[in-house]
Protein backbone atom coordinates (compact mmCIF):
# COMPACT_ATOMS: atom_id res chain seq x y z
CA UNK A 1 0.00 0.00 0.00
CA UNK A 2 1.47 3.42 -1.18
CA UNK A 3 0.41 6.19 0.34
CA UNK A 4 1.01 9.88 -1.02
CA UNK A 5 2.90 11.51 0.90
CA UNK A 6 5.35 14.40 -0.40
CA UNK A 7 5.47 16.55 2.77
CA UNK A 8 8.72 16.85 4.15
CA UNK A 9 7.83 16.56 7.93
CA UNK A 10 9.20 13.42 10.01
CA UNK A 11 6.72 10.63 9.68
CA UNK A 12 5.66 8.81 12.83
CA UNK A 13 6.34 5.02 13.14
CA UNK A 14 2.40 4.25 12.18
CA UNK A 15 2.98 6.13 9.16
CA UNK A 16 5.53 3.91 8.54
CA UNK A 17 4.18 0.79 8.90
CA UNK A 18 1.43 1.49 6.76
CA UNK A 19 3.55 1.14 3.77
CA UNK A 20 3.68 -2.55 4.98
CA UNK A 21 1.64 -4.93 4.21
CA UNK A 22 1.37 -7.89 7.10
CA UNK A 23 -0.72 -10.53 7.62
CA UNK A 24 -1.13 -10.14 11.22
CA UNK A 25 -0.98 -13.13 13.52
CA UNK A 26 -3.91 -13.59 15.59
CA UNK A 27 -1.96 -14.16 18.85
CA UNK A 28 1.37 -12.32 19.25
CA UNK A 29 4.37 -14.35 18.84
CA UNK A 30 6.30 -12.27 21.20
CA UNK A 31 5.07 -12.21 24.69
CA UNK A 32 6.79 -9.03 26.85
CA UNK A 33 6.58 -9.93 31.03
CA UNK A 34 5.78 -6.51 31.91
CA UNK A 35 6.13 -7.35 35.37
CA UNK A 36 9.90 -6.74 34.69
CA UNK A 37 9.82 -4.21 32.76
CA UNK A 38 8.58 -2.12 36.19
CA UNK A 39 11.84 -2.34 37.61
CA UNK A 40 13.86 -1.66 34.45
CA UNK A 41 15.37 1.78 34.27
CA UNK A 42 16.45 2.20 30.82
CA UNK A 43 13.92 0.53 28.87
CA UNK A 44 16.00 1.06 26.27
CA UNK A 45 13.33 -1.26 23.90
CA UNK A 46 11.16 1.99 23.60
CA UNK A 47 13.72 3.63 21.26
CA UNK A 48 15.94 0.78 19.72
CA UNK A 49 12.82 -1.47 18.38
CA UNK A 50 12.70 -0.25 14.84
CA UNK A 51 8.88 -0.58 14.76
CA UNK A 52 7.74 1.34 17.75
CA UNK A 53 6.15 -1.92 19.23
CA UNK A 54 7.38 -0.97 22.98
CA UNK A 55 5.89 2.22 24.87
CA UNK A 56 5.94 4.03 27.65
CA UNK A 57 2.01 4.53 29.25
CA UNK A 58 1.58 7.59 30.96
CA UNK A 59 2.35 5.53 34.56
CA UNK A 60 5.53 4.71 32.60
CA UNK A 61 4.76 1.12 32.49
CA UNK A 62 6.03 -0.84 28.85
CA UNK A 63 3.25 -1.23 26.80
CA UNK A 64 3.93 -3.64 23.79
CA UNK A 65 2.01 -4.37 20.69
CA UNK A 66 3.13 -7.33 18.44
CA UNK A 67 1.39 -5.83 15.45
CA UNK A 68 3.45 -3.91 13.45
CA UNK A 69 6.73 -6.03 14.76
CA UNK A 70 9.18 -6.72 11.36
CA UNK A 71 10.85 -9.86 13.15
CA UNK A 72 14.15 -8.20 13.27
CA UNK A 73 15.03 -9.79 17.05
CA UNK A 74 16.74 -6.90 17.96
CA UNK A 75 14.35 -6.66 21.71
CA UNK A 76 15.43 -10.32 22.44
CA UNK A 77 19.10 -9.24 21.99
CA UNK A 78 19.00 -5.78 24.08
CA UNK A 79 16.49 -6.36 27.07
CA UNK A 80 18.46 -6.04 30.20
CA UNK A 81 15.40 -7.47 31.81
CA UNK A 82 15.04 -10.81 29.97
CA UNK A 83 11.55 -10.13 30.10
CA UNK A 84 10.87 -10.71 26.19
CA UNK A 85 10.14 -14.76 24.89
CA UNK A 86 10.85 -14.46 21.37
CA UNK A 87 9.42 -16.65 18.31
CA UNK A 88 8.48 -15.70 15.29
CA UNK A 89 5.19 -15.80 13.84
CA UNK A 90 3.64 -18.40 13.23
CA UNK A 91 3.63 -20.27 9.35
CA UNK A 92 3.68 -17.35 7.09
CA UNK A 93 2.07 -15.02 8.86
CA UNK A 94 3.34 -11.51 10.13
CA UNK A 95 5.62 -8.74 7.91
CA UNK A 96 5.42 -9.47 3.65
CA UNK A 97 8.69 -7.68 2.13
CA UNK A 98 8.58 -6.72 -1.39
CA UNK A 99 11.30 -3.99 -2.16
CA UNK A 100 14.00 -4.78 -0.06
CA UNK B 1 4.13 -30.36 6.40
CA UNK B 2 1.78 -32.89 7.26
CA UNK B 3 1.07 -33.88 2.77
CA UNK B 4 4.60 -34.06 1.75
CA UNK B 5 6.72 -37.01 2.38
CA UNK B 6 8.97 -36.97 5.56
CA UNK B 7 11.93 -38.45 4.67
CA UNK B 8 14.78 -36.84 2.29
CA UNK B 9 18.34 -36.72 2.05
CA UNK B 10 19.13 -33.21 3.20
CA UNK B 11 16.57 -30.77 4.55
CA UNK B 12 17.49 -27.09 4.33
CA UNK B 13 16.05 -24.33 6.89
CA UNK B 14 15.49 -21.00 5.64
CA UNK B 15 15.21 -19.99 1.93
CA UNK B 16 17.68 -17.33 1.23
CA UNK B 17 20.45 -16.88 -0.62
CA UNK B 18 22.56 -19.27 1.11
CA UNK B 19 19.52 -21.92 1.86
CA UNK B 20 18.48 -21.80 -1.57
CA UNK B 21 22.20 -22.27 -3.40
CA UNK B 22 22.86 -25.44 -1.01
CA UNK B 23 19.48 -27.05 -2.00
CA UNK B 24 20.18 -25.86 -6.00
CA UNK B 25 23.55 -27.83 -5.41
CA UNK B 26 22.57 -30.94 -3.05
CA UNK B 27 19.22 -31.21 -5.87
CA UNK B 28 22.13 -31.21 -8.91
CA UNK B 29 23.69 -33.76 -6.98
CA UNK B 30 21.34 -36.03 -7.15
CA UNK B 31 20.38 -36.18 -3.41
CA UNK B 32 16.16 -35.71 -2.51
CA UNK B 33 16.12 -31.93 -1.18
CA UNK B 34 13.44 -30.44 0.89
CA UNK B 35 14.24 -26.35 1.31
CA UNK B 36 11.47 -24.93 3.94
CA UNK B 37 10.87 -21.43 4.39
CA UNK B 38 8.83 -19.93 7.50
CA UNK B 39 7.50 -16.94 4.68
CA UNK B 40 4.62 -16.78 2.49
CA UNK B 41 6.89 -17.58 -0.64
CA UNK B 42 10.68 -17.60 -0.46
CA UNK B 43 12.37 -13.76 0.07
CA UNK B 44 9.11 -12.24 1.96
CA UNK B 45 10.86 -12.37 5.25
CA UNK B 46 14.28 -10.82 3.91
CA UNK B 47 15.80 -7.45 4.06
CA UNK B 48 19.86 -6.13 3.21
CA UNK B 49 20.81 -2.80 2.38
CA UNK B 50 21.05 -3.58 -1.82
CA UNK B 51 24.17 -4.57 -3.17
CA UNK B 52 25.25 -7.66 -4.37
CA UNK B 53 28.67 -8.48 -6.03
CA UNK B 54 28.26 -10.77 -8.62
CA UNK B 55 31.77 -12.73 -9.32
CA UNK B 56 31.12 -15.78 -6.61
CA UNK B 57 27.29 -15.86 -7.66
CA UNK B 58 28.86 -16.64 -11.43
CA UNK B 59 30.15 -20.22 -9.81
CA UNK B 60 26.86 -20.77 -7.48
CA UNK B 61 24.28 -19.77 -10.41
CA UNK B 62 25.04 -19.97 -13.68
CA UNK B 63 23.74 -17.87 -15.69
CA UNK B 64 22.64 -15.00 -12.80
CA UNK B 65 23.83 -11.89 -15.43
CA UNK B 66 20.95 -13.04 -17.92
CA UNK B 67 18.18 -14.29 -15.90
CA UNK B 68 18.38 -12.82 -12.36
CA UNK B 69 16.08 -9.80 -11.75
CA UNK B 70 18.62 -7.32 -11.48
CA UNK B 71 17.77 -3.47 -11.46
CA UNK B 72 21.26 -1.73 -11.85
CA UNK B 73 24.90 -2.20 -12.31
CA UNK B 74 26.84 0.33 -9.52
CA UNK B 75 29.08 2.30 -11.69
CA UNK B 76 29.35 5.18 -8.62
CA UNK B 77 30.47 4.57 -4.81
CA UNK B 78 29.66 7.41 -2.69
CA UNK B 79 30.88 8.37 0.80
CA UNK B 80 29.99 10.99 2.42
CA UNK B 81 30.98 12.41 5.80
CA UNK B 82 27.95 14.73 7.44
CA UNK B 83 28.56 17.30 10.08
CA UNK B 84 26.26 19.72 11.46
CA UNK B 85 25.70 21.78 8.10
CA UNK B 86 29.00 20.40 6.54
CA UNK B 87 29.07 17.08 4.32
CA UNK B 88 31.97 15.99 2.72
CA UNK B 89 31.84 13.62 -0.06
CA UNK B 90 34.29 11.17 -1.96
CA UNK B 91 32.81 10.26 -5.57
CA UNK B 92 34.62 7.64 -7.45
CA UNK B 93 33.04 6.13 -10.72
CA UNK B 94 34.28 3.48 -12.92
CA UNK B 95 33.12 1.69 -16.36
CA UNK B 96 33.74 -2.03 -15.36
CA UNK B 97 30.82 -2.89 -12.47
CA UNK B 98 31.26 -5.86 -10.73
CA UNK B 99 28.24 -5.51 -8.27
CA UNK B 100 23.89 -4.82 -8.92
CA UNK B 101 21.63 -3.78 -6.96
CA UNK B 102 18.01 -6.16 -6.97
CA UNK B 103 15.15 -6.40 -4.48
CA UNK B 104 16.50 -9.64 -2.51
CA UNK B 105 12.71 -11.11 -2.56
CA UNK B 106 12.51 -10.86 -5.90
CA UNK B 107 16.09 -12.40 -6.51
CA UNK B 108 15.88 -15.03 -3.75
CA UNK B 109 12.34 -16.21 -5.45
CA UNK B 110 14.72 -16.34 -8.41
CA UNK B 111 16.91 -18.66 -6.92
CA UNK B 112 14.33 -20.84 -5.47
CA UNK B 113 12.96 -21.44 -8.72
CA UNK B 114 16.34 -22.81 -10.14
CA UNK B 115 16.47 -25.49 -7.13
CA UNK B 116 13.03 -26.21 -7.91
CA UNK B 117 13.90 -27.11 -11.40
CA UNK B 118 16.53 -29.34 -10.16
CA UNK B 119 14.29 -31.35 -8.04
CA UNK B 120 14.34 -29.77 -4.60
CA UNK B 121 11.07 -29.73 -2.60
CA UNK B 122 10.03 -26.05 -1.69
CA UNK B 123 7.33 -25.19 1.42
CA UNK B 124 7.06 -22.10 2.83
CA UNK B 125 4.64 -21.34 5.42
CA UNK B 126 6.98 -23.50 7.71
CA UNK B 127 8.20 -22.18 10.96
CA UNK B 128 10.89 -25.09 12.07
CA UNK B 129 10.87 -24.96 16.02
CA UNK B 130 13.76 -26.94 16.68
CA UNK B 131 16.59 -29.13 15.08
CA UNK B 132 15.09 -32.90 16.01
CA UNK B 133 17.85 -35.01 17.30
CA UNK B 134 18.71 -38.72 18.43
CA UNK B 135 19.80 -40.08 22.03
CA UNK B 136 23.49 -39.40 20.61
CA UNK B 137 23.02 -36.14 20.04
CA UNK B 138 23.06 -36.67 16.05
CA UNK B 139 20.10 -33.84 14.33
CA UNK B 140 18.06 -36.35 12.73
CA UNK B 141 15.54 -33.52 11.20
CA UNK B 142 13.18 -30.68 12.17
CA UNK B 143 9.86 -29.81 14.15
CA UNK B 144 7.76 -27.35 12.93
CA UNK B 145 4.52 -27.78 15.65
CA UNK B 146 3.43 -31.29 16.03
CA UNK B 147 4.77 -32.07 12.52
CA UNK B 148 8.68 -33.63 11.83
CA UNK B 149 10.63 -34.43 8.63
CA UNK B 150 13.71 -36.77 8.68
CA UNK B 151 16.95 -35.69 6.74
CA UNK B 152 20.21 -37.55 6.78
CA UNK B 153 21.83 -34.07 6.86
CA UNK B 154 20.17 -30.82 7.60
CA UNK B 155 21.34 -27.46 6.62
CA UNK B 156 21.13 -24.73 8.88
CA UNK B 157 20.50 -21.37 6.92
CA UNK B 158 18.39 -19.66 9.10
CA UNK B 159 19.86 -16.11 9.10
CA UNK B 160 21.69 -13.96 11.91
CA UNK B 161 18.37 -14.12 14.11
CA UNK B 162 19.98 -17.67 14.93
CA UNK B 163 16.79 -19.16 17.00
CA UNK B 164 17.79 -22.88 16.01
CA UNK B 165 21.03 -23.39 16.70
CA UNK B 166 20.11 -21.19 20.18
CA UNK B 167 17.85 -23.67 21.24
CA UNK B 168 20.16 -26.61 20.15
CA UNK B 169 22.65 -24.95 22.62
CA UNK B 170 24.84 -24.50 19.57
CA UNK B 171 25.51 -20.95 20.17
CA UNK B 172 24.75 -18.20 23.14
CA UNK B 173 21.42 -16.91 23.53
CA UNK B 174 21.90 -13.66 21.44
CA UNK B 175 23.15 -10.58 23.93
CA UNK B 176 23.88 -7.20 21.91
CA UNK B 177 26.33 -6.45 24.29
CA UNK B 178 28.05 -9.27 23.87
CA UNK B 179 27.63 -10.35 20.13
CA UNK B 180 28.76 -8.39 17.28
CA UNK B 181 25.48 -7.47 15.39
CA UNK B 182 23.98 -4.52 14.63
CA UNK B 183 20.95 -3.17 13.13
CA UNK B 184 19.91 -2.31 9.52
CA UNK B 185 16.32 0.20 9.14
CA UNK B 186 15.52 0.88 5.89
CA UNK B 187 12.66 3.16 3.62
CA UNK B 188 12.42 2.36 -0.14
CA UNK B 189 11.27 5.69 -1.66
CA UNK B 190 9.72 5.62 -5.01
CA UNK B 191 11.03 8.04 -7.57
CA UNK B 192 9.08 9.70 -10.46
CA UNK B 193 10.09 7.97 -13.90
CA UNK B 194 13.78 9.43 -14.79
CA UNK B 195 14.27 10.74 -11.37
CA UNK B 196 17.03 8.61 -10.02
CA UNK B 197 18.88 9.05 -13.64
CA UNK B 198 18.64 12.75 -13.84
CA UNK B 199 19.12 13.50 -10.08
CA UNK B 200 22.25 11.48 -9.75
CA UNK B 201 23.89 11.14 -13.17
CA UNK B 202 23.40 8.16 -14.06
CA UNK B 203 22.54 6.25 -17.45
CA UNK B 204 19.80 3.32 -17.71
CA UNK B 205 20.54 0.40 -15.67
CA UNK B 206 23.81 2.41 -14.38
CA UNK B 207 23.59 2.32 -10.45
CA UNK B 208 25.26 3.98 -7.20
CA UNK B 209 26.00 2.77 -3.85
CA UNK B 210 26.26 5.61 -0.88
CA UNK B 211 28.09 4.81 2.07
CA UNK B 212 27.50 7.65 4.73
CA UNK B 213 29.61 8.76 8.09
CA UNK B 214 29.31 10.96 11.09
CA UNK B 215 26.57 12.41 12.75
CA UNK B 216 23.43 10.33 11.34
CA UNK B 217 23.73 7.62 13.75
CA UNK B 218 24.82 10.28 16.33
CA UNK B 219 27.64 8.59 17.44
CA UNK B 220 27.09 5.06 17.42
CA UNK B 221 29.55 2.88 14.87
CA UNK B 222 27.63 2.52 12.42
CA UNK B 223 26.70 4.48 9.84
CA UNK B 224 24.03 5.44 6.82
CA UNK B 225 23.47 3.91 3.12
CA UNK B 226 21.74 5.09 -0.21
CA UNK B 227 21.18 2.53 -3.16
CA UNK B 228 19.39 3.01 -6.39
CA UNK B 229 17.14 0.44 -7.95
CA UNK B 230 14.93 0.69 -10.65
CA UNK B 231 12.25 3.42 -10.26
CA UNK B 232 13.15 3.32 -5.94
CA UNK B 233 15.61 4.27 -3.82
CA UNK B 234 16.48 2.59 -0.64
CA UNK B 235 17.76 4.69 2.48
CA UNK B 236 18.73 3.23 5.95
CA UNK B 237 21.04 3.15 8.41
CA UNK B 238 22.79 0.20 10.36
CA UNK B 239 23.86 1.03 14.31
CA UNK B 240 25.59 -1.42 16.36
CA UNK B 241 23.10 -2.53 18.79
CA UNK B 242 25.73 -2.94 21.68
CA UNK B 243 26.60 0.77 21.70
CA UNK B 244 23.50 1.69 20.68
CA UNK B 245 22.17 0.35 23.90
CA UNK B 246 24.88 2.15 25.49
CA UNK B 247 24.21 5.19 24.05
CA UNK B 248 20.09 4.70 26.11
CA UNK B 249 22.02 4.15 28.69
CA UNK B 250 24.21 6.98 28.47
CA UNK B 251 21.44 9.34 27.15
CA UNK B 252 23.38 10.12 24.55
CA UNK B 253 20.63 8.93 21.91
CA UNK B 254 16.92 10.55 22.89
CA UNK B 255 15.24 9.59 19.33
CA UNK B 256 14.02 6.11 17.69
CA UNK B 257 16.41 4.50 15.60
CA UNK B 258 13.86 5.32 12.84
CA UNK B 259 14.21 8.46 13.30
CA UNK B 260 17.61 8.23 12.64
CA UNK B 261 16.65 7.12 8.99
CA UNK B 262 14.10 9.77 8.72
CA UNK B 263 16.74 12.49 9.57
CA UNK B 264 18.69 11.20 6.52
CA UNK B 265 15.26 11.09 4.61
CA UNK B 266 14.81 14.69 5.52
CA UNK B 267 18.60 15.95 5.61
CA UNK B 268 18.90 19.03 3.09
CA UNK B 269 21.79 17.81 0.87
CA UNK B 270 20.00 14.15 0.47
CA UNK B 271 16.27 15.38 0.30
CA UNK B 272 16.49 17.36 -3.01
CA UNK B 273 17.56 13.72 -4.33
CA UNK B 274 14.08 12.25 -3.60
CA UNK B 275 12.16 14.96 -4.37
CA UNK B 276 8.04 14.06 -4.86
CA UNK B 277 8.87 10.52 -3.36
CA UNK B 278 6.56 8.15 -2.07
CA UNK B 279 7.79 5.87 1.02
CA UNK B 280 6.52 2.12 -0.18
CA UNK B 281 8.33 0.07 2.70
CA UNK B 282 9.87 0.41 6.17
CA UNK B 283 11.53 -2.53 7.68
CA UNK B 284 14.57 -3.46 9.62
CA UNK B 285 16.73 -6.61 9.69
CA UNK B 286 19.88 -7.70 12.13
CA UNK B 287 23.41 -8.01 10.65
CA UNK B 288 26.27 -9.03 11.58
CA UNK B 289 29.16 -7.15 12.41
CA UNK B 290 32.12 -8.73 12.98
CA UNK B 291 31.52 -12.26 11.17
CA UNK B 292 34.96 -14.30 12.72
CA UNK B 293 33.30 -12.98 16.20
CA UNK B 294 29.73 -14.42 15.08
CA UNK B 295 30.98 -17.82 13.90
CA UNK B 296 29.55 -20.98 15.62
CA UNK B 297 32.58 -22.63 17.48
CA UNK B 298 32.03 -25.31 14.41
CA UNK B 299 30.25 -24.55 11.05
CA UNK B 300 29.40 -28.91 10.99
CA UNK B 301 28.03 -31.05 13.65
CA UNK B 302 26.51 -34.82 13.48
CA UNK B 303 23.97 -34.21 10.74
CA UNK B 304 24.18 -30.39 10.48
CA UNK B 305 26.25 -27.64 8.34
CA UNK B 306 25.55 -24.13 8.98
CA UNK B 307 25.71 -21.64 6.28
CA UNK B 308 25.39 -18.28 5.56
CA UNK B 309 24.29 -15.44 8.20
CA UNK B 310 23.84 -18.11 10.78
CA UNK B 311 27.81 -18.65 10.30
CA UNK B 312 29.34 -15.39 10.79
CA UNK B 313 29.71 -15.67 6.93
CA UNK B 314 29.14 -11.41 6.34
CA UNK B 315 31.81 -9.18 5.36
CA UNK B 316 31.48 -5.62 6.66
CA UNK B 317 34.37 -3.91 5.37
CA UNK B 318 32.89 -0.38 6.23
CA UNK B 319 33.02 1.15 2.65
CA UNK B 320 31.03 -1.60 1.84
CA UNK B 321 29.33 -4.78 3.17
CA UNK B 322 29.07 -8.34 0.77
CA UNK B 323 26.36 -10.92 2.90
CA UNK B 324 24.63 -12.31 -0.63
CA UNK B 325 27.15 -13.53 -2.06
CA UNK B 326 29.25 -15.32 0.33
CA UNK B 327 26.05 -16.80 2.04
CA UNK B 328 25.47 -18.01 -1.75
CA UNK B 329 28.94 -19.49 -2.08
CA UNK B 330 28.85 -21.06 1.76
CA UNK B 331 25.58 -22.84 1.00
CA UNK B 332 27.37 -24.05 -2.16
CA UNK B 333 30.36 -25.34 -0.36
CA UNK B 334 28.01 -26.99 2.06
CA UNK B 335 26.57 -29.26 -0.41
CA UNK B 336 29.73 -30.08 -2.20
CA UNK B 337 30.54 -31.09 1.35
CA UNK B 338 27.42 -33.29 2.01
CA UNK B 339 28.59 -35.06 -1.64
CA UNK B 340 31.95 -35.60 0.18
CA UNK B 341 30.68 -36.89 3.34
CA UNK B 342 28.11 -39.18 1.36
CA UNK B 343 30.96 -40.77 -0.14
CA UNK B 344 33.18 -41.11 2.79
CA UNK B 345 30.52 -43.20 3.86
CA UNK B 346 27.76 -40.91 6.09
CA UNK B 347 26.85 -37.77 7.54
CA UNK B 348 29.09 -37.43 10.85
CA UNK B 349 30.52 -34.56 12.10
CA UNK B 350 34.07 -35.60 11.18
CA UNK B 351 32.80 -36.36 7.29
CA UNK B 352 31.22 -33.32 7.48
CA UNK B 353 33.92 -31.24 8.77
CA UNK B 354 35.27 -31.12 4.92
CA UNK B 355 32.59 -27.96 4.82
CA UNK B 356 34.65 -26.72 7.53
CA UNK B 357 37.93 -26.80 5.97
CA UNK B 358 36.46 -26.14 2.57
CA UNK B 359 35.10 -22.10 4.01
CA UNK B 360 38.49 -21.94 5.62
CA UNK B 361 40.28 -22.58 2.38
CA UNK B 362 37.46 -20.60 0.52
CA UNK B 363 38.37 -16.78 -0.58
CA UNK B 364 35.39 -16.15 2.24
CA UNK B 365 37.62 -16.88 5.46
CA UNK B 366 40.56 -15.88 4.02
CA UNK B 367 38.75 -12.56 3.35
CA UNK B 368 37.21 -12.63 7.21
CA UNK B 369 40.66 -13.14 8.51
CA UNK B 370 42.49 -10.27 6.58
CA UNK B 371 39.96 -7.97 7.07
CA UNK B 372 39.94 -8.82 11.10
CA UNK B 373 40.79 -5.60 12.23
CA UNK B 374 37.60 -3.57 11.12
CA UNK B 375 36.29 -5.59 14.32
CA UNK B 376 38.42 -2.88 16.37
CA UNK B 377 37.14 -0.03 14.18
CA UNK B 378 33.72 -1.59 14.88
CA UNK B 379 34.41 -0.57 18.82
CA UNK B 380 36.48 2.67 18.34
CA UNK B 381 33.40 5.33 19.05
CA UNK B 382 35.77 8.08 18.23
CA UNK B 383 36.22 7.08 14.74
CA UNK B 384 32.64 8.05 14.28
CA UNK B 385 32.44 10.77 15.94
CA UNK B 386 34.98 13.62 16.69
CA UNK B 387 37.30 12.10 13.69
CA UNK B 388 34.52 12.84 11.66
CA UNK B 389 34.33 16.41 12.93
CA UNK B 390 38.13 16.93 12.30
CA UNK B 391 38.41 15.91 8.87
CA UNK B 392 35.09 18.45 8.26
CA UNK B 393 37.03 20.72 10.10
CA UNK B 394 40.18 20.50 8.23
CA UNK B 395 38.14 21.24 5.10
CA UNK B 396 36.59 23.87 6.66
CA UNK B 397 40.21 25.64 7.62
CA UNK B 398 41.16 25.20 4.08
CA UNK B 399 38.03 26.47 2.08
CA UNK B 400 35.79 28.73 4.19
CA UNK B 401 37.99 31.71 4.08
CA UNK B 402 37.56 35.79 2.82
CA UNK B 403 41.27 36.54 2.26
CA UNK B 404 43.82 34.33 4.25
CA UNK B 405 44.40 30.35 3.65
CA UNK B 406 46.19 28.43 6.22
CA UNK B 407 48.51 26.46 4.71
CA UNK B 408 47.63 22.42 4.84
CA UNK B 409 49.28 21.93 7.51
CA UNK B 410 48.51 24.94 9.81
CA UNK B 411 45.11 23.14 8.88
CA UNK B 412 44.80 19.87 10.05
CA UNK B 413 46.57 21.17 13.44
CA UNK B 414 43.85 23.41 14.11
CA UNK B 415 41.26 21.20 13.36
CA UNK B 416 42.92 18.55 15.33
CA UNK B 417 43.37 20.99 18.81
CA UNK B 418 39.46 22.35 18.01
CA UNK B 419 38.78 18.69 18.13
CA UNK B 420 40.26 18.19 21.63
CA UNK B 421 42.67 15.82 20.57
CA UNK B 422 46.83 15.69 20.56
CA UNK B 423 48.30 15.62 17.13
CA UNK B 424 50.96 12.24 18.16
CA UNK B 425 48.37 10.14 19.57
CA UNK B 426 45.77 10.43 16.54
CA UNK B 427 48.22 10.09 14.15
CA UNK B 428 49.41 7.00 15.80
CA UNK B 429 45.92 5.74 15.92
CA UNK B 430 44.97 6.97 12.47
CA UNK B 431 48.03 4.90 10.77
CA UNK B 432 46.12 1.79 12.71
CA UNK B 433 42.85 2.44 11.29
CA UNK B 434 44.34 3.04 7.83
CA UNK B 435 46.76 -0.29 8.67
CA UNK B 436 43.38 -2.40 9.64
CA UNK B 437 41.19 -1.28 6.57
Amino acid sequence: MSISDKSERALSIDELLQRNVYDVDDEPHIIVDTEKCLKCRVKPCTLLCPAGCYTLSPDGEILFSYEGCVECGTCRSICPMDAITWNYPRSGRGIYYRFT
Amino acid sequence: MGSIPTRFDVIVVGAGPAGAAAAYHAAKRGFKVLLVERGRGAGSKELYGGRIYVGPLRDVWPGIEKEAPIHRWVVEERLSIIGDGEVATLSYRYSNPVSFTAYLPDLTRWMVSKAEEEGVVFVDEVRVDSLVRDGEGRVIGIRSGPDVAYASVVVDAEGANRLLLERAGIVDALDAKRAPIALGVKEVLKLPKGAIEDRLGLSDGEGLSWLIAGTVTKGIPGGGFIYTFKDTIAVGVVVHLGHSVNAVEAGVLKESVKDLVESIRLHPYFKRLWRDSDIVEYGAHLTVECGLDYMPPHLAYDGLVIVGDAAGLLLNLGYTVRGVDLASYSGMLAAEAIAKAHDLGGMNAENLRVYENMVKESFIYKELVRHRGICWLTKERRFFTSYANILLGILSNLYVQEFKHPTVFEAVKASIRSGGEALLPLIGRILKVVREL
